[in-house]
């Protein structure tokens, strides 16, 4: 498990999480704190989900009330906050791009698939343009961390279908259409990659820090 | 579904945190996971799996009335925005400002003062809100033709407004959502449109980020206002 106990956490996130237990208690200047040191990080993450500015501003507004009424149940026993801030984030951009889907006016370029993958958005207005792609931001964040090694674990395909859902908020259609690939052969990419990712990332975590660990 | 399969938790928690869980199945995982504890410690080891990868995303700064916006959902204050039309009572104090104004300009162009006979032009003076002193003191005339059809708005003094934000005009109605008569471009606007005084109890300006409200209502702080 990658959970790492309070102890171990950087002094930025043992700052977090004291204002947010201050939040939690009804504290506005704390919250206040929160959002100054938080916000430009998480409208980051937001607007590569969901690039339209306006609505992007509007999730981030929804994050933030939903902080302020949530601080309670973050326990930082359980996660990290940061962690917890960039979830709600990207739960409500996830969610900001469903209502989208569901607004008439938008045309869908794909049907639901099987299971239960609903309506999914027009490609087209997803993609941001001038910003760093999917996978070149995929390869910093190895570059940053341990998670590199993982990586390269990974097939190419693999890679490449994890870095477009998890950045651009793309579905597995949308995915699939991305990399002009049938719909099943993108799912079983981002089902590998992510069961290889955890053993791996599982057994790093297990090997304490040390330890160039290859498993390639 | 059966929850309890740990295969199953595992791929749905996975899925949940990369963002590939979608529609019915999402929805379903979001009600659920308040009553699975199973789930819960599966989804916070996955966000946190994954967490690293949103370390190297640019940071982007949001507009500053933003705050302002989620303060006022959760508190209802410093409140311009979201039903400052709805408290139009507040502005009738300004009425009387705004006649005052009317003689002090006349008297200022060297005019006649308007006298209600036939059909004069109307005169509303918007005065700097409270809230707007402390942004941009912003005052203004407008003068709406005699059949409602033409408005000019010119700014009473020197007007800096900060880079990439704009001043937009909105004719507030007795009742509902104001409606943008334009941008405000150089202390000065004129609108042309049927009939602006039907229905109009105020016109108003707000801070707005450059090519006006994103939303087609007010969304910064309204900085001028002036009841009819």
């Amino acid at each position: 498990m990658s959970t790492t106990s309070p102890a171990e956490w950087t002094e930025r996130s043992r700052e977090l999480s004291r204002l947010l237990s201050r939040v939690a208690l009804g504290d506005r200047q704390a919250f206040e704190a929160v959002y100054r040191s938080t916000s430009a990080q998480l409208f980051g993450v937001v607007l590569r989900i969901n690039s339209d500015r306006a609505q992007a501003e509007e999730v981030l507004q929804e994050v933030f009330v939903n902080v302020w009424r949530a601080a309670g149940g973050f326990d930082a026993n359980l996660s990290q906050p940061l962690t917890w801030l960039t979830s709600v984030a990207r739960n409500r951009a996830i969610d900001s791009l469903r209502r989208r889907a569901a607004e008439p006016a938008t045309i869908s370029r794909f049907q639901g698939s099987e299971d239960d993958e609903g309506g999914e958005r027009d490609l087209l207005d997803a993609m941001p343009s001038a910003a760093a792609g999917p996978l070149e931001l995929l390869t910093r964040a190895s570059e940053t961390h341990a998670l590199e090694e993982c990586m390269e674990t990974l097939s190419g395909e693999q890679r490449s279908s994890l870095a477009l859902a998890y950045y651009q908020g793309l579905s597995h259609a949308e995915v699939a259409e991305q990399m002009s690939q049938p719909l099943g052969t993108v799912k079983s990419w981002v089902r590998r990659g992510l069961l290889s990712l955890r053993s791996c990332l599982d057994r790093a975590a297990g090997l304490v820090s040390g330890a160039a660990k290859g498993a390639a | 579904m059966d929850y309890s399969r740990p295969d199953l938790v595992e791929r749905l928690s996975a899925e949940y945190a990369l963002g590939t869980l979608r529609g019915g199945a999402r929805r379903r995982f979001e009600r659920l996971l308040p009553a699975h504890p199973a789930l819960q410690d599966a989804l916070q080891a996955w966000q946190q799996r994954l967490q690293p990868l949103s370390a190297p995303v640019a940071p982007v700064a949001p507009p500053p009335q933003l705050w302002e916006s989620v303060q006022r959902r959760l508190f209802g204050e410093p409140a311009p925005q979201p039903s400052w039309w709805a408290r139009l009572g507040l502005w009738q104090g300004f009425a009387g400002v705004a006649t005052a104004g009317v003689l002090a300009l006349a008297v200022l162009l060297g005019q006649p003062v308007p006298v209600p006979a036939a059909q004069p032009p109307f005169v509303i003076v918007m005065n700097s809100t409270e809230a707007g002193a402390t942004i941009v003191k912003a005052g203004f005339v407008a003068s709406v033709s005699a059949d409602g059809g033409a408005l000019t708005l010119k700014s009473l003094g020197e007007l800096t407004v900060e880079q990439g934000r704009v001043l937009e005009l909105w004719a507030v109605p007795g009742k509902g959502a104001p409606q943008s008569l334009g941008l405000v471009a150089g202390g000065q606007a004129t609108v042309l449109r049927a009939q602006l005084l039907t229905g109009t109890a105020a016109f108003a300006v707000s801070m707005e980020p450059a090519g006006g409200s994103p939303t087609g209502a007010p969304t910064g702080p309204i900085v001028s206002a002036g009841t009819i």
